[in-house]
C-alpha cells in the first residue's frame, strides 16, 4: 500500500527498510512474509532502483524489468509494508535495543497517488520541458510527468522547481488527482529494527576531464547506454547523441573512476567488465555490423557463468584490448580518437571510434552515516558501510539492530545483492525475536 | 506475410515436464537456438503421466509427430521414471501399429534441465525425418 | 457453462513483440469462444497492468484470465495471485509461454513465431474453459530443518534456523564440523584464522539447545515432501567414550602402527588410524578411522576411553525443510599437470597453506629452503580443453592474500605470478595492490598459451610468454611452484544424486533461478547454500547461508503449507482395482478402499504428488490429474492443430 495524506504522526513499525532498490526490497519482503510489519522509505519517486532502469542482466541476459517489476508488484501490495517514497530518513537515534527513532520528512509530490490513473494527459499539457533524469539526460521530459512506464507507483508527479504554475495539468486531469497545495510531511516512526540498502552512486566521468565527457558529445556512460538498451528506451534504436547517427565502431573504457587512485577510487567495482560485455552482446544483435571493442586491464569475469559469457563475447567477435586510455580527443565529424597504451604490443597507440562508452564505476553513497545521531555508523576506508563481522554476520553493522543490505557495503552484483539482502532480513529476523523472548 | 513455409513443415508436438525438460526447452529460446516454430510443447509433471491416448489423439487429429522430452534419471518423482516412459513409448507404438501408423513418428529421449542443445537437436533431425516424402 | 475470458498478450518490452506481431496474435484471439477482452500490454508483470487486469476481472466480471508472456517458471505466481485478488480462484488462470517457446526460441523467424504465439494462446484458451475453481491442499509442516554438512555456512545456516525458532539437525559426514575453512590459517579481509572463526560458529552451535549436531553422519534414504521429509541418518562410531584422558590418548596415537597420508595436510603428511585433525579440534574428541585401522588392539590397551565395539547407528528424521551446504572440493590436478606428481617441488594452494602452517620462520619443504616461488594461476578453472569452463572466484585473492603472508612471515622471499589476469575483485584489489607494492612480479598469458613447467639441469624453470612486456619469453627458477587450484564440485555427488539436485553445466547444484529464487532448487523444500552452488568466499558464503536459512525457515515457520490441489483423481464408477496404479505410485499415496462391496482406488491427496505415473498404467482409464484431464488435454492439442 501507498501512504499518503497522513497528518504528521507516529508511525510504529517492527524493521525500517532504508532504501527500496533490489536488496532493500528483497529484506523487505522476507520480513514481511514472516508477519513483521515493515516501513520502506525511499528517495526516489520510484521503487526498484537501479535494477529497474536496466536493460538485459548478464550473464543469463534474462530482462531486468522482467525480474524487478514483479518484486516490485511483489512489495508494493503486501499487506505488511508501507511505502513511502519521495521520502528521505533524516535522523536516527538509538533509545536502547529494539528502540530506534527516525525523522523522516516526504516532500510533496503534488499528485494525489490513489487517484492517478497514470493517463499521461498531465504529461501532453505541460509547457515545460526539462532533461530527463531517468533517461540520463539523453531526452526531456515534462514537469508533470510520470518518472517511467513501469515505475511503482506509477503515478504522475510534478516537478515544483521547474514548474511554472500554469495550471494546465490541473485542468486536464480527469481525475483531479493534482493538488498544489500538499505540503511536506514528517513522520516520527518508531522502529525496532533498521536495515540500510541505501545503494551507490556511479562514477561522474566530469572528474576524469582527459576523457572530454561532457565536451565531446559522442561520449556517454555506461548507464546512458543500458537506458539506450532498455525496453523503456528513449530512442527506438542506439544512436550517437551528437548527430542522431547510427554508430558503426563503439569502444568501452572500462575502470572509469575504478581501480584509480587519481579519483579517490582504489577499488575494483565489480560489475563493469560484465555490463560491458553484456551491452557488447546486445549491440551485436541492435548493431550487427558494428565493430565493439572493450579497453580493459583485467576481465573480471569472476561469477557463476561469468567466464562462459565472457568466452562467449569473444567468440562473438568483440574484441579486447588489454590496455589503458590515457586521453580522447575529438574529431570533426564527431569521431573519437583513443590514445592507449596497448600492453601486449608494449607501444602508445591511437585508435578512431565513433562512439566511446565509459563503463563507469560504483561510489558509496555516503549520507546514510550522517543521520545517525546518538550512535555512531561506522564506514569502511572506502567510505561503504563496514560490516561489523563480515566473515560471520556479513550484514552486521557498528551498531546493534542496524543491518545493511546490497551495495551499500561494497560494489556487488544483482545475484550478490539478493542475497545479502536475505541475509539481512535473517539477522533482522533474529535481532527482532532477541527482543520479544 | 506468407506463412506458406512455415505451415508446411511438419507439425511436432512435444510433451516436455514442468521441472526437467520445460526448463531445457525455455533455456534453448534464453539462447537463441532456434528450432521450427511447428515444434509446439505442452509440459505435463512427468513424462511417465502422459496417456497413450493423448499420443494417439495428436497424430489422429493432424500432428505428424510426436516427442517426449522425457525426465530419464533427472526425474524429481523416482528412478523408475526412465522405464516407464519407455513403457509408454513402446505401448503407444504398438498401437500405433495395429493403426497402421508409422512407429517412428513417437519419437522419446531423456532431456535434462540444461539439455537445450541436445533438444533442439533432437527435434530438428525428427523434423528432417518426417519431412521425407515417404514419411 | 459458458466462460467470460479475459487473454492479455504481453510485449515484454521489446522481448516479445520485437519477434511476434502481439496484436496479430490478439485479433486472432479476439473471437475465440468465451473472450471477452483481450488486450497487450507493455509489460503484463508491471503494477499497474496486474491492478488493470484485477480491475478488468471485477468490472467484466471475468471467470478466466490467460496471460501470454514469459515462461510460467517467471510468473505462473504472480498472475495465479493477481486472479486471487480479484476474487478468482486462481485455477481459472492459464499462462501461455510466448517468450522462451516462442519469440526467443523463433526470432529467426517472425512470421512463424506469430503463429506459433496464436496457436499457443488459443490452446491455452481451450484449456480456461475447462478451468475449475480448486482449493489447495492443506498439510502440516514439520517445524524442524535439516542442514546437510557443517562447515562454515552450514553451521551459520543451522545457528540462524535455530534463532528463528526452527528445530535443527546438523549432519556432518567427517569426524569434525568446520569442512575446508579449518584447513586455513589466516583468512583475508579480516585477522581471524580459519580455526577461530570455525571455533566461534561451533560454540554458538553447541549453545543452541534446538540445534542437533551429527558427525560421521551420511543421509542414508530420504522419501517425503516439503513439509514433512523423513531422513534416516547413518552415523558411524568414533569408537571413543565421551570422556577422555589427554595423556592416555597420546598413548594410543603412538601406539597405533598404522600410518596413512593426512588428508587434512592434502597428504603432505601422515596421520594414525587413530586422529584428530588439530590439537582443540571440534568436536574435541578424536575418531579411529576404521577404514585403515587394522583392529590389532595396540590402543586399547594403553587408553580406557577406546571403544571398539561402538556400532554403526541409523536415526530417523522428520523435517519440513532440508538445507544443503555440503560445499566443494579443490580441484585436483592430473599427473603431469605442470609436473604435478612428477616434479616433487610441486605443489597446490591448498597444500601450500598447510605447508606454510607447520613451517615456523624458515620456509622449507622436502627440506630444501624455499627462497623463489613460482604461483600459476587458473590450474583447473578457465580450462581451454578441460570441462571447467568457468573461474573459480576465491583463488585470485586468495593466493595474493597467501603470497604476501609469506613475505611477511618468512625472510628473502621471492614471489613470482604466472596468471591469466588477476581477478581481485571489488575491495580485494588493496590485495593486489599491497602485494605489488610488496615487490611480487606478475607475468601473464592467455588461456590458450599457458606457461611451462620444466626440469633443466635438476633446476625447476617455469616459462612464459609473458604479454605484459610484449610477449617476451621469460623463466623464471623456482625453488617451489604453487599451482593455483580451483574450485571443483565435490568428487562424491551421493547427497545430490539422492535429493535429486539438479546441477548446471558447471556441476555445482543449479538454483532454480539466479535472481529470482537464488537458493531454492527445483526440489520443493530443498534449499542449497554456500560453495556447492558455485564458487564463493567465505562472505558470500555466508550471505548464501543466511538467505538459504530464510527461506528454509518461511516453509516450516507456520506449521503449515499449502499444496497445489492438482493431484490424482479416480473416477469410482470406472476402477474395478486392478492394483496397477498403486504399483506404478512412486510415493505410496494410492490405497485399495471398498465401495458398495467392491475394492477401487483412493488416492491420499496429501501424500500425492500429482507426477501422473498412475495415469497411463490404469487399464480402465480411471485416473486423472486435476487440472490435466483427457479433455483438458485433447482440447489443448486440438487448438495447436488448425493451419492458419
Amino acid at each position: 500500500m501507498i501512504m499518503e495524506e497522513t497528518k504528521k504522526k507516529i508511525l510504529e513499525y517492527d524493521a525500517l527498510v532504508v532504501g527500496g532498490g533490489i536488496a532493500g526490497g528483497e529484506s523487505a519482503l522476507n520480513l514481511a512474509n514472516l508477519g513483521y510489519q515493515v516501513l520502506l522509505v525511499e528517495k526516489d519517486l520510484t521503487i526498484g532502483g537501479k535494477m529497474i532502469m536496466l536493460s538485459k542482466v548478464f550473464p543469463t541476459l534474462d530482462c531486468a524489468a522482467c525480474i524487478t517489476t514483479p518484486k516490485v508488484s511483489e512489495i508494493a501490495r503486501h499487506k505488511n509494508i508501507t511505502i513511502l517514497t519521495g521520502a528521505e530518513v533524516k535522523k536516527i537515534n538509538k533509545l536502547g535495543e529494539h528502540r530506534f527513532e527516525v525523522d523522516v520528512l516526504q516532500k510533496p509530490r503534488y499528485v494525489h497517488v490513489a487517484d492517478c490513473t497514470g493517463c499521461q494527459l498531465c504529461e501532453d499539457v505541460c509547457p515545460v520541458s526539462v532533461s530527463d533524469q531517468y533517461q540520463y539526460g539523453m531526452v526531456g521530459r515534462k514537469a508533470a510527468y510520470i518518472p517511467f512506464s513501469i515505475a511503482s507507483p506509477r503515478a504522475a508527479a510534478i516537478d515544483i522547481e521547474n514548474c511554472t504554475l500554469c495550471g494546465a495539468c490541473e485542468r486536464a486531469c480527469p481525475t483531479k488527482c493534482i493538488d498544489f497545495t500538499q505540503t511536506e510531511e514528517e513522520y516520527l516512526v518508531k522502529a525496532r529494527s533498521v536495515v540500510v540498502a541505501t545503494g551507490f552512486n556511479l562514477f561522474d566521468p566530469l572528474k576524469i576531464p582527459r576523457y572530454g565527457y561532457g565536451r565531446f558529445k559522442n561520449i556517454i556512460t555506461s548507464m546512458q547506454m543500458e537506458r539506450q538498451l532498455a525496453p523503456t528506451r528513449p530512442f527506438n534504436t542506439i544512436l550517437r547523441p551528437g548527430d542522431g547517427k547510427l554508430p558503426d565502431n563503439i569502444a568501452y573504457v572500462l575502470c572509469t573512476g575504478s581501480r584509480d587512485k587519481s579519483v579517490g577510487n582504489p577499488i575494483c567495482s565489480q560489475v563493469c567488465c560484465m555490463y560491458s560485455i553484456k551491452q557488447a552482446q546486445l549491440l551485436m544483435g541492435a548493431l550487427p555490423m558494428a565493430d565493439i571493442t572493450i579497453y580493459y586491464l583485467h576481465i573480471r569475469a569472476f561469477g557463476k557463468g561469468f567466464n562462459e559469457f565472457y568466452a562467449q563475447a569473444q567468440d562473438m567477435g568483440v574484441e579486447f584490448i588489454k590496455g589503458k586510455v590515457g586521453k580522447i580527443s575529438e574529431k570533426e565529424n564527431g569521431n573519437l580518437i583513443l590514445r592507449y597504451e596497448d600492453i601486449e604490443a608494449g607501444v602508445v597507440k591511437e585508435a578512431e571510434h565513433d562512439m566511446v562508452v565509459l563503463s563507469v564505476g560504483i561510489l558509496p553513497n555516503q549520507g546514510i552515516a550522517d543521520v545517525f545521531e546518538n550512535e555512531k555508523l561506522e564506514l569502511d576506508p572506502f567510505n561503504f558501510v563496514q560490516q561489523s563481522d563480515m566473515l560471520a554476520s556479513p550484514a552486521k553493522t557498528s551498531i546493534d539492530g542496524v543491518f545493511v543490505a546490497g551495495t551499500a557495503s561494497g560494489p556487488m552484483d544483482i545475484p550478490d545483492s539478493i542475497l545479502s539482502g536475505g541475509a539481512a532480513s535473517a539477522e533482522t529476523t533474529s535481532y527482532l525475536r532477541r527482543g520479544t523472548l | 506475410m506468407a506463412l506458406g513455409n512455415v505451415t508446411s513443415s511438419p507439425k511436432i508436438l512435444v510433451f516436455s515436464t514442468e521441472k526437467i525438460s520445460d526448463p531445457a526447452i525455455d533455456m534453448a529460446g534464453l539462447l537463441k537456438l532456434h528450432y521450427p516454430p511447428t515444434v509446439y510443447t505442452l509440459p505435463v509433471p512427468c513424462s511417465s503421466a502422459i496417456k497413450p491416448r493423448w499420443i494417439l489423439h495428436a497424430l489422429e487429429q493432424g500432428f505428424d509427430g510426436v516427442f517426449i522430452a522425457a525426465d530419464g534419471t533427472d526425474c524429481p518423482y523416482g528412478e523408475s521414471c526412465t522405464e516407464k516412459t519407455g513403457a509408454i513409448v513402446s505401448m503407444t507404438q504398438q498401437m500405433m501399429k495395429e493403426k497402421g501408423m508409422d512407429p517412428a513418428r513417437l519419437k522419446m529421449a531423456a532431456i535434462c534441465s540444461v539439455c537445450s542443445e541436445p533438444f533442439v537437436r533432437h527435434v530438428k533431425s525428427f523434423t528432417e525425418y518426417l519431412s521425407k516424402p515417404s514419411n | 457453462m459458458n466462460k467470460k475470458i479475459g487473454v492479455y498478450i504481453c510485449h515484454c518490452g521489446g522481448n516479445i513483440s520485437d519477434y511476434v506481431d502481439v496484436e496479430k496474435v490478439r485479433q486472432s484471439v479476439e473471437s475465440e469462444a468465451g473472450v471477452l477482452l483481450s488486450k497487450t500490454t507493455l509489460f503484463a508483470c508491471a503494477d499497474s497492468n496486474q491492478q488493470e487486469m484485477v480491475d478488468d476481472i471485477k468490472d467484466q466480471h471475468l471467470d478466466g484470465i490467460v496471460v501470454a508472456s514469459c515462461s510460467p517458471k517467471l510468473h505462473l505466481l504472480t498472475f495465479r495471485a493477481v486472479a486471487e485478488r480479484a476474487g478468482l480462484n486462481k485455477y481459472n488462470y492459464v499462462h501461455a509461454n510466448i517468450r522462451e517457446q516462442g519469440s526467443w526460441a523463433h526470432s529467426d523467424n517472425k512470421p512463424g513465431a506469430t503463429e506459433k504465439a496464436i496457436k499457443l494462446v488459443k490452446s491455452a484458451i481451450a484449456k480456461v474453459r475447462n478451468a475449475e475453481a480448486l482449493e489447495p491442499v492443506k498439510v502440516e509442516s514439520v517445524k524442524a530443518v535439516a542442514v546437510i554438512g557443517a562447515g562454515v555456512a552450514g553451521m551459520r545456516a543451522a545457528i540462524e534456523l535455530a534463532e528463528a525458532g526452527s528445530e535443527v539437525f546438523l549432519i556432518e559426514r567427517e569426524f569434525f564440523v568446520g569442512g575446508r575453512v579449518s584447513q586455513w590459517d589466516d583468512l583475508c579481509i579480516t585477522p581471524e584464522t580459519g580455526k577461530e572463526l570455525v571455533t566461534r560458529l561451533y560454540d554458538e552451535v553447541m549453545k543452541h539447545k534446538h540445534v542437533t549436531l551429527f558427525t560421521g553422519a551420511e543421509l542414508a534414504e530420504y522419501s517425503g515432501s516439503v513439509g514433512n521429509f523423513s531422513l534416516k541418518v547413518k552415523v558411524t562410531p568414533r569408537h571413543f567414550k565421551l570422556q577422555c584422558d589427554p595423556g592416555a590418548l597420546k598413548k594410543a596415537i603412538e601406539v597405533c602402527p598404522v600410518e596413512v597420508p593426512d588428508e587434512f595436510n592434502f597428504n603432505i603428511t601422515m596421520r594414525k588410524a587413530i586422529y584428530h585433525n588439530y590439537p582443540s579440534e571440534y568436536p574435541q574428541l578424536p575418531a579411529i578411522d576404521m577404514k585403515n585401522c587394522t583392529r590389532c588392539g595396540a590402543c586399547e590397551k594403553v587408553c580406557d576411553s577406546i571403544d571398539l565395539s561402538q556400532k554403526e547407528e541409523i536415526i530417523n528424521l522428520k523435517v519440513g525443510s532440508v538445507l544443503v551446504a555440503t560445499g566443494f572440493d579443490p580441484y585436483e590436478p592430473k599427473p603431469g599437470e605442470f609436473g604435478y606428481g612428477e616434479m616433487d617441488n610441486v605443489v597446490t594452494l591448498p597444500q601450500f597453506k598447510r605447508i606454510v602452517h607447520y613451517c615456523v620462520d624458515k620456509l622449507t619443504y622436502k627440506g630444501k629452503e624455499i627462497k623463489n616461488i613460482a604461483y600459476i594461476y587458473c590450474v583447473g578453472s578457465r580450462q581451454v580443453d578441460g570441462e571447467n569452463k568457468y573461474c573459480s572466484r576465491y583463488c585470485c585473492t586468495s593466493n595474493i592474500h597467501t603470497a604476501i603472508t609469506v613475505k611477511k612471515k618468512y625472510k628473502n622471499i621471492h614471489n613470482f605470478h604466472f596468471n591469466r589476469g588477476i581477478r581481485t575483485y571489488g575491495k580485494a584489489e588493496v590485495w593486489y595492490d599491497e602485494s605489488s607494492r610488496l615487490g611480487d612480479i606478475y607475468l601473464q598469458s592467455f588461456e590458450h598459451d599457458p606457461p611451462v613447467v620444466e626440469n633443466r639441469n635438476g633446476q625447476t624453470i617455469v616459462k612464459i610468454k609473458d604479454v605484459l612486456t610484449a610477449d617476451k619469453e621469460l623463466e623464471v627458477v623456482a625453488d617451489l611452484v604453487v599451482l593455483v587450484t580451483g574450485m571443483v564440485p565435490r568428487k562424491d555427488n551421493s547427497i545430490g544424486s539422492l535429493l535429486k539436485i539438479p546441477r548446471g553445466r558447471d556441476k555445482f547444484f543449479n538454483e532454480i533461478h539466479m535472481k529470482l529464487r537464488p537458493v531454492e532448487t527445483v526440489i520443493d523444500g530443498v534449499t542449497i547454500a554456500g560453495a556447492g552452488q558455485g564458487p564463493k568466499n567465505i562472505m558470500e558464503s555466508m550471505n548464501s547461508a543466511l538467505a538459504a536459512a530464510t527461506k528454509s525457515f518461511s516453509l516450516v515457520a507456520s506449521g503449515a503449507l499449502e499444496l497445489e490441489p492438482t493431484v490424482a483423481k479416480v473416477d469410482t464408477s470406472a476402477c474395478s482395482w486392478c492394483g496397477k496404479c498403486e504399483e506404478a505410485c512412486p510415493f505410496s499415496a494410492i490405497d485399495r478402499v471398498g465401495q458398495n462391496g467392491n475394492s477401487i482406488a483412493h488416492v491420499n491427496a496429501s501424500v500425492c504428488k500429482g507426477c501422473g505415473m498412475c495415469l497411463p498404467v490404469c487399464p480402465e482409464n480411471a485416473l486423472d490429474l486435476i487440472g490435466l484431464s483427457d479433455v483438458d488435454m485433447e482440447s489443448m492439442i486440438d487448438a495447436l492443430i488448425p493451419n492458419i
